[in-house]
């Protein structure tokens, strides 16, 4: 199962560092353009914290654009919430729909190892390969804090980067069942998918009638406007996001391995 | 003689469409054993059931008195199997697929794995992406064979190899076998099958129709019949009462006639159409 693991791992390194610097990379640019923009800023702030339903949407209500953990949770907040929920589910979807599509597959289930555990050793390679990501992401954050020299705000940074990586492990886990359940890569349908969690969420936060219904979306639990303006913690949405992590799972395993193997 | 694969009965169908009906077939120890049909025949689909690739409808298959399904993983450690697209991943090298079919079996197979790429002049410094089908093959001849297993199974094993190193491959299969091991080979090349099986079956339609000793299926009671008559010629496969063909071609007027063992190949065809008819 190590095999198979640090073969997957090995496998998608290349893939990894390149979304993980792009979006670590668009972060830390956000994040060394405030100081270019902090005037602006200043006088944009409060226009931005009266657009009514839009400024909640963002964020915005309950945090001055004008500060850097503002700025952060505003901006990047986006960048990072967007390009990490398409990294995973791109990297979900074509998980074990790949060993079909390329026939690879025959010569990887060829080999003695259960095709749960093959499962298992992907899975938790992709696991890896988040907490890689959002490691490398966060490690850009903190460095344009330092090159700003101000304080980091290390215990928001953190919950934000903690929650992030939950919310792109639902993700991943929605996107396997796709990938368990096909046997050509479908990146359409679970970028597709990611999107449509994210505009669900934007939706959510704009239109009143909706708000009851955020907790629903994987994106509820890591907004970060919520997070840096010490907002509680979403114990709904929460629960509800480790229900689905679990059933998604379940449902994926099971769908794979009673599969017919395509050729 | 103990039996190393025994499939009993075996059903599989992919939604309407027909895989195999009602196959029964027993490989014996330390035999090749040659598995013969065209496309579509149910070869594939047969061997991808024995390797649990596919779930099927019924029947038993038994791999060394195991059951397939619930000792799927022993069965896989015992096995060698190449496929016949013999494809992998693109970018890595090919000293790393070979490793890395090592490393999932938990083993040290770098000597054996050295001896088959020399003798198969295999270039393990090459990435995959580069490598043409032939070359492929080959890794997928190293990774089947490095870890001595004590039953190959090979899917068309030959196509895209060159005829040096068909007999290069036959020759370790050969010694593989005399050291201990088993081998089923399904293919369409029936001189592979006539050169090197001790036993064959022939498919078709998803089902066995013939079962026997290479030998047997070859100087069987059936004739190959060759008439000349009135300018024409005539050729077919007879399988019947020696006496009554006598007979039968007394009464005709022939120029010329000829009565032949047939070949495989011959044996095949009348399987095909000659039954089919």
């Amino acid at each position: 199962m190590t095999a198979v693991f640090k073969h997957e791992l090995k496998l998608n390194l290349k893939s990894l560092l390149i979304w993980a610097l792009s979006v670590g990379g668009m972060g830390f640019a956000c994040i060394l353009l405030y100081t270019s923009m902090e005037g602006e800023m200043a006088e944009m702030a409060d226009t931005f914290s009266n657009m009514g339903a839009f400024s909640d949407a963002f964020g915005m209500s309950t945090l001055s654009i004008a500060t850097l953990s503002g700025f952060f949770a505003t901006e990047v907040g986006t960048v990072h919430g967007l390009g990490s929920a398409m990294f995973a589910a791109i990297m979900a979807t074509v998980l074990l729909s790949k060993e079909e599509e390329a026939h690879t597959g025959e010569f990887l289930y060829s080999l003695p190892l259960s095709r749960g555990k093959t499962v298992l050793a992907k899975g938790l390679s992709l696991l890896a390969e988040l907490v890689i990501f959002t490691a490398i992401c966060g490690a850009l954050y903190v460095l344009g804090f330092v090159m700003l020299k101000e304080d980091i705000p290390f215990k928001e940074t953190g919950i934000f980067l903690i929650r992030m990586l939950l919310m792109n492990v639902e993700i991943a886990s929605l996107a396997l069942i796709i990938s368990a359940c096909s046997a050509k890569n479908r990146i359409g349908l679970g970028l597709g998918m990611a999107l449509v969690f994210y505009a669900y969420d934007l939706i959510g936060r704009v239109v009143p009638d909706m708000k009851d219904y955020l907790f629903f979306g994987p994106f509820s639990i890591a907004n970060a406007s919520e997070i840096f303006s010490g907002k509680e913690m979403p114990v709904p949405a929460l629960i509800t996001t480790a229900v689905i992590i679990t059933i998604s799972l379940i449902a994926a395993y099971l769908s794979y391995i009673k599969k017919d193997l395509a050729s | 003689m103990s039996e190393v694969i025994r499939i009993e009965k075996l059903t599989k169908t992919y939604g309407k469409k027909r895989g195999v009906t009602e196959l029964d077939l027993h490989v014996n120890e330390k035999e090749i054993y040659g598995f013969i049909g065209p496309n579509g025949a149910g070869k594939s689909t047969t061997i991808r059931s024995i390797l649990g690739f596919l779930n099927y409808d019924s029947g038993r298959i038994e791999v060394f008195g195991k059951d397939s399904i619930k000792e799927h993983t022993g069965i896989l450690r015992e096995i060698g199997y190449m496929p016949s697209e013999a494809l992998f991943y693109p970018a890595m090298k090919v000293s790393e697929v070979i490793k890395f079919a090592a490393d999932v079996r938990g083993l040290d197979c770098r000597k054996e794995a050295d001896m088959l790429c020399e003798r198969l002049k295999l270039d393990t410094g090459k990435r995959i992406k580069e490598l043409s089908l032939g070359n492929r093959k080959k890794v997928s001849i190293v990774c089947a064979m490095q870890h001595k297993p004590r039953l190959f199974i090979f899917d068309e094993p030959s196509s895209g190899l060159d005829p040096l190193m068909q007999n290069t491959f036959f020759t370790l299969i050969k010694e593989y076998v005399d050291a201990g091991a088993t081998c089923f080979l399904s293919t369409h090349v029936l001189s592979e099958v006539s050169r090197y099986c001790d036993r064959a079956a022939v498919m078709r339609e998803g089902r066995l129709i013939k079962e026997d000793s290479v030998e047997n299926l070859i100087t069987s009671s059936a004739k190959n019949i060759k008439i000349t008559m009135n300018g024409k010629s005539e050729e077919y496969i007879y399988n019947g009462d020696i006496n009554k063909l006598i007979r039968e071609l007394a009464e005709k007027k022939l120029d010329n006639l000829y009565i032949e063992e047939p070949s495989l190949e011959d044996m095949f065809m009348h399987f095909y159409d000659g039954e089919k008819a």
